[in-house]
């Protein structure tokens, strides 16, 4: 079989969709934040099968900015998302309702 | 390639690195200050970027996606005003940041370096890496007061939809990407024109809508609005206000850029849907105004209901309607500048920002309760105020339009219709000032001297910008201009 830019489109459709999904169902804030890096992954692999197919470099290079800044992104994150479980005890979405009105 | 353009970022960065190794040195007591040199280090690039030295040359690096025009400098300079301005309210706030008010400050510097990428980026790339700059640091600004729980709720909030929101505008540029093989926006917008059948490609039209998407968060605009009350009401004021402004500003630039420097077929082809997105925003924003009691919070939807308003410049697709964005952001600056200043200076003592505990503030600081006033009924949008001529302009800008689409008009109408109801709500704010009952706490408010300075800078802009309206005008115009090419 021979594997083309669709297959790979297809794929990272489907990572982005489940990504999504799991920011939308899951409960856990862990969770919820590594449903969100696949979807950035997702990009990624979009631009890397465009890059590939194309013939173009401009893609390839815009996945290190990406990855760069999702490490920013998530070494913040987790400090948040840890400092907040200190506080609170729980990493449950429910119980960030500490503001209403 | 001409790096030297990039001269009044690089100086920012050093100012913020230089803010973080001062820290070492300076003894706790004096911290405070450290807000003072900064604010003046950035003074001076204000100044020198007005008297044409070196820092704003206009023209392009880094192959065409840095570029420095007329947009460019008018929301440099504006960027670097908010920031002298959130400095002062920082200092004011300082007291309640603990020790590690000096990264705080060197935080709103890198922010701020952030919001000036945004201001020059012509490139996708640019877009993407800027705009996280931007929130990465925000993050962290508004969980700073790592102590309080409403904060680090905000900042998880944030957190959560701000990664959401840039997972979208990254598909959406890879998609764009994939498409056209083009990250430059003057570079996109020939390709479109060359090929004219990729404005009805689906997959080509997602990607656009994605990257609106993540826009639509920055700005807070309807349906992407969710996270602005809450994070409002949780970071501490400085952030709010910073926010409110240096962020919401950033995501206009970009979706000023983006709409009619890259892909202008598609927003024509768009008119509909950037009216009602205009509409439900302003109308959303003002009805979730109305039952607040949490001051901040009542910002928060109040800046939803200006991100629609400021909509409607777009959505009028013409050089009037961009130039009266710009216009009105100006305004929006000293307005909303001055109501969170008055709120970070007047809850020092108090832990939740009630409406009411601004009762009685004509006894115990007339100053204060004059500018919390004319705050509000510039926002409000009442003559001879900034507020009021910037919404002037934005309606102007739609009406002119309604010969080409019927829905203006409704538009005009829906905006109307919400000033009237944003009256209810800011003039609540005046009653509770000059008319509460409650027995309030009659202790005077001793303004330091930079606070009176900060205040009286805050009111000349507002009066200015309203009565005066000319030169900024022409600024506005000019760097409106400069879309179109």
């Amino acid at each position: 079989m021979h594997v083309g830019l669709h297959h790979y489109l297809f794929v990272s459709f489907m990572l982005f969709s489940l990504g999504l999904l799991g920011v939308i169902m899951r409960r856990n804030l862990l969770v919820i934040y590594m449903s969100l890096e696949l979807m950035l992954n997702a990009a990624n692999l979009a631009l890397v099968a465009f890059s590939r197919f194309n013939n173009k470099l401009d893609g390839q290079v815009l996945v290190f900015f990406i990855i760069t800044v999702a490490a920013a992104e998530v070494a913040v994150g987790l400090a948040l998302i840890v400092a907040l479980y200190r506080k609170r005890q729980s990493a449950h979405v429910e119980d960030l309702t500490s503001m209403k009105l | 390639m001409n790096a030297s353009l990039m001269t009044l970022e690089l100086c920012v960065i050093a100012l913020g690195t230089m803010l973080l190794l001062a820290d070492f040195w300076v003894p706790a007591e004096r911290k405070k200050f450290l807000a003072y040199a900064a604010i003046a280090a950035l003074g001076g690039l204000l100044a020198i970027s007005f008297n044409g030295g070196g820092i704003c040359n206009p023209g392009s690096a880094f192959n065409g996606s840095f570029v420095n025009d007329a947009l460019a400098i008018f929301f440099k300079r504006f960027f670097l005003l908010a920031a002298i301005l959130v400095l002062f309210i920082a200092a004011e706030f300082s007291t309640r940041l603990a020790e590690a008010v000096s990264e705080y400050y060197s935080l709103i510097l890198f922010a701020l370096a952030g919001m000036l990428f945004a201001a020059s980026s012509n490139d996708f790339a640019m877009l993407f890496v800027s705009i996280e700059l931007i929130t990465i640091t925000f993050y962290v600004l508004v969980s700073f007061q790592r102590g309080k729980i409403n904060s680090l709720e905000a900042g998880v909030k944030y957190l959560i939809l701000g990664a959401l929101s840039s997972a979208f505008m990254i598909f959406g540029i890879a998609l764009i990407w994939g498409t056209t093989g083009e990250l430059r926006f003057d570079k996109l917008a020939e390709f479109l024109a060359r090929t004219p059948q990729l404005a009805s490609s689906q997959i080509f039209l997602l990607g656009v809508l994605l990257v609106l998407v993540g826009l639509g968060f920055k700005i807070a605009a309807f349906p992407f609005q969710i996270w602005a009350p809450d994070v409002y009401q949780g970071a501490p004021t400085p952030t709010t206000a910073f926010l409110a402004i240096g962020s919401k500003a950033a995501g206009f630039v970009l979706l000023l850029r983006v709409l009619f420097t890259a892909v202008p077929a598609v927003a024509h082809q768009w008119t509909n849907l950037l009216i009602v997105i205009s509409g439900i925003t302003i109308l959303y924003g003002n009805l979730c105004a109305l039952p607040q009691r949490n001051l901040k919070r009542l910002l928060g939807y109040s800046s939803i209901s200006h991100a629609g308003y400021l909509l409607l410049g777009v959505a009028a697709l013409s050089a009037n309607g961009q130039a009266a964005v710009l216009y009105y952001l100006a305004g929006y600056l000293f307005t909303v500048l001055a109501a969170f200043a008055v709120i970070a200076i007047v809850l020092k003592n108090v832990e939740n920002e009630d409406i009411s505990s601004l009762a009685g503030l004509n006894q115990r600081s007339p100053l204060l309760a004059a500018t919390m006033t004319i705050a509000m009924v510039s926002l409000a949008g009442i003559p001879p105020l900034a507020g009021f001529f910037g919404k002037f302009l934005l309606l102007k800008a739609v009406i002119e339009q309604d010969a080409t689409h019927p829905g203006y008009y409704c538009l005009a109408f829906t905006a109307l219709a919400g000033v009237i109801i944003s009256l209810y709500y800011y003039f609540g704010v005046i009653r509770v000032i000059y008319w509460s009952r409650e027995p309030a706490d009659v202790v005077a408010i001793e303004l330091s001297s930079p606070a009176k300075g900060f205040i009286w800078v805050c009111l000349a802009g507002i009066f200015w910008l309203g009565l005066f309206p000319n030169t900024v005008l022409n600024f506005a115009n000019e760097a409106a201009a400069a879309l179109g090419k």
